[in-house]
């Protein structure tokens, strides 16, 4: 079991690696057309062919892959953040406010989020530039996503409201905000790591959704998502089986982070 | 002793949502200076009492009413702020459970320095020089090294000197200690107890020293205050209590001591020794006092 964890840790790192330098590796950029060879077979120039507007597909997965290892983390940050806020106090806090926090958790979780990115998709203009496209997306995710940590974070907090040390603090006269900020914050950091780690493969297949619907990341930047959309080809596919590298690049980076991660690790 | 400056002198009732009267209008007095023992058995109100006088019973979800007169003012009446500024400046508080009241998180160097700089707007310089002067004070390493520990890293005897630390880091003139020695061995116990008669000399450190052994206590006390269902019953010095109990609940409390501690090794009541006892003298370090049967040496 140990060895496969780390043959899991090397592979999400030696997969992390290859996308930040997927500018060195691979020669091609990944919007230039090769007009004259479009659907191409596996070849020495084309490692995994290309695709039918002739772009070259190894260097639309490393730069795809770039986009989703680095934004889905960006947006489970920003989701953390927002749970720890909403959490971490209305826990510490108790009381109506406390209520009101779980109240507002519980809508966002009921919420259809898939239908609430759509709709938040779709008011966004069409022709939205790749790169506000990108930010947007995962943004939304971000936004969307804090509900269950929060609920996690929560309920951390409360239990150390309890704790004798916040009561020995408040008995040496310290405030609330500091007891919040220096007693319980540094308890709660085990869990805010953990919720973290835990939501980067949720993001990840997020996105991957949003992109087969087309809503994801805009053309021609490449994520996981659109690549997934040129699935869709089954013909294509059944010509060159080379093109489904991304769903099985997806299927392993997300198993390999379910691998990874072992909720006793984070027993703080 | 001088008994003329009254310290802190209450009335106190306090209820919790499910359990009502814990408190019934309690009136305690104390003095400057003044070690006063406070014992009850569980459930008395014992430490309901020590989180009132803090006015923090609300974070047990009790409720207090009554008054507490603490140098010339009324606690009661002060806004939330000032009583801030009281807590752990003025009013010192030790827990029961040392390992539970220091936060797993952070090195003990940063929670003395959290409760240094509750009160004082200072330079790192002179946060540093009050805490180590008071880990002398405690009979704690002071050093570096020892403030980067977690309180993972320490004994249950020096993780309660680093709580009593952070309580008499401000010199505070009233220090309440919640069974401060329930949770620790018998020669870890007597070390404490020795601490806090050193403290009330040195600092000249008024003690409410609450617990639910009568023994430990008498050598330590210059008086001993009898709790039981939320009323003080009876308040006198360790001889009288011992030697002649007023109360029903006190005679039966002290009737029920075990008979070996109650003899002296020459068959004398220790009443007799309690009564000429000297707070400066009294809790020796006693190897001894881990056996069982020689528990006297300790009110010796």
């Amino acid at each position: 079991m140990k060895l496969l964890r780390r043959t899991a840790a090397a592979f999400l790192i030696a997969v992390f690696i290859a996308a930040l330098f997927a500018g060195v590796l691979v020669p091609v950029p990944y919007a230039k057309q090769f007009r004259d060879s479009p659907n191409a077979m596996p070849s020495r120039i084309h490692l995994l062919g290309t695709d039918e507007l002739g772009r070259d597909l190894f260097s639309r997965l490393l730069y795809g892959s770039r986009i989703s290892l680095l934004l889905a983390p960006a947006a489970s940050l920003l989701a953390t953040i927002i749970a720890a806020l909403v959490g971490g106090v209305a826990g510490y806090a108790g009381g109506w406010l406390e209520r009101i926090a779980l109240g507002g958790t519980d809508l966002a979780m009921s919420l259809p989020w898939l239908f609430l990115l759509l709709a938040a998709r779709a008011v966004l203009p069409l022709n939205l530039s790749p790169a506000a496209s990108l930010l947007i997306t995962f943004a939304l995710l971000g936004f969307f996503g804090w509900a269950a940590s929060a609920r996690v974070i929560c309920a951390g907090a409360r239990g150390l409201r309890d704790s004798d040390f916040v009561l020995q603090a408040k008995a040496c006269g310290c405030s609330s905000r500091r007891v919040l900020l220096q007693q319980v914050l540094p308890n709660l950091r085990p869990a805010l790591f953990a919720q973290f780690l835990i939501s980067i493969p949720v993001f990840i297949l997020t996105e991957a959704n949003l992109g087969i619907l087309g809503l994801g990341v805009s053309e021609p930047l490449p994520s996981w998502g659109g690549l997934l959309r040129g699935l869709e080809n089954w013909s294509a596919v059944q010509a060159n089986p080379a093109r489904l590298a991304p769903l099985l690049l997806l299927l392993v980076v997300v198993s390999c982070f379910q691998l990874v991660l072992r909720q006793e690790d984070f027993a703080p | 002793m001088t008994r003329t400056t009254s310290l802190l002198s209450l009335c106190l009732s306090a209820d919790y949502p499910d359990r009502p009267n814990v408190l019934r209008t309690l009136a305690l007095e104390m003095y400057s200076g003044e070690i006063l023992g406070l014992i009850g058995q569980s459930g008395s109100g014992k430490s309901t009492l020590a989180l009132a006088i803090l006015r923090l019973l609300h974070l047990h979800k009790g409720n207090q009413r009554g008054e507490i007169w603490f140098q010339g003012r009324n606690l009661m009446g002060v806004s939330e702020r000032e009583m801030r500024s009281v807590r752990g400046r003025e009013l010192g508080l030790v827990l029961q459970s040392p390992l539970s009241a220091l936060n797993p998180a952070l090195r003990i160097g940063t929670q003395l320095e959290e409760a240094w700089r509750a009160h004082v707007k200072g330079s790192d310089d002179a946060a540093r020089k009050a805490i180590l002067e008071t880990l002398l004070s405690v009979s704690l390493p002071a050093e570096r090294s020892f403030l980067r520990r977690y309180s993972s890293q320490l004994s249950v005897g020096q993780a309660q000197r680093v709580i009593i630390a952070m309580a008499i880091l401000h010199r505070p003139s009233l220090l309440i200690a919640d069974e401060p020695t329930s949770a620790l061995d018998t020669i870890t116990q007597s070390e404490i107890l020795r601490l806090f008669a050193q403290l009330s000399r040195e600092l000249r450190m008024g003690i409410l020293y609450i617990s639910h052994d009568l023994l430990s206590v008498a050598a330590l006390c210059h008086r001993i205050a009898i709790l039981h269902a939320g009323q003080i019953l009876e308040c006198a010095p360790p001889a009288q209590i011992f030697g002649a109990p007023q109360h029903v609940y006190t005679q039966k409390l002290v009737a029920a001591l075990p008979r070996g501690a109650l003899l002296d090794s020459d068959g004398d009541k220790v009443s007799s020794v309690v009564a000429s006892h000297e707070v400066e003298e009294s809790v020796k370090p006693s190897v001894e006092s881990s056996i069982p049967d020689q528990i006297p040496s300790i009110v010796r």
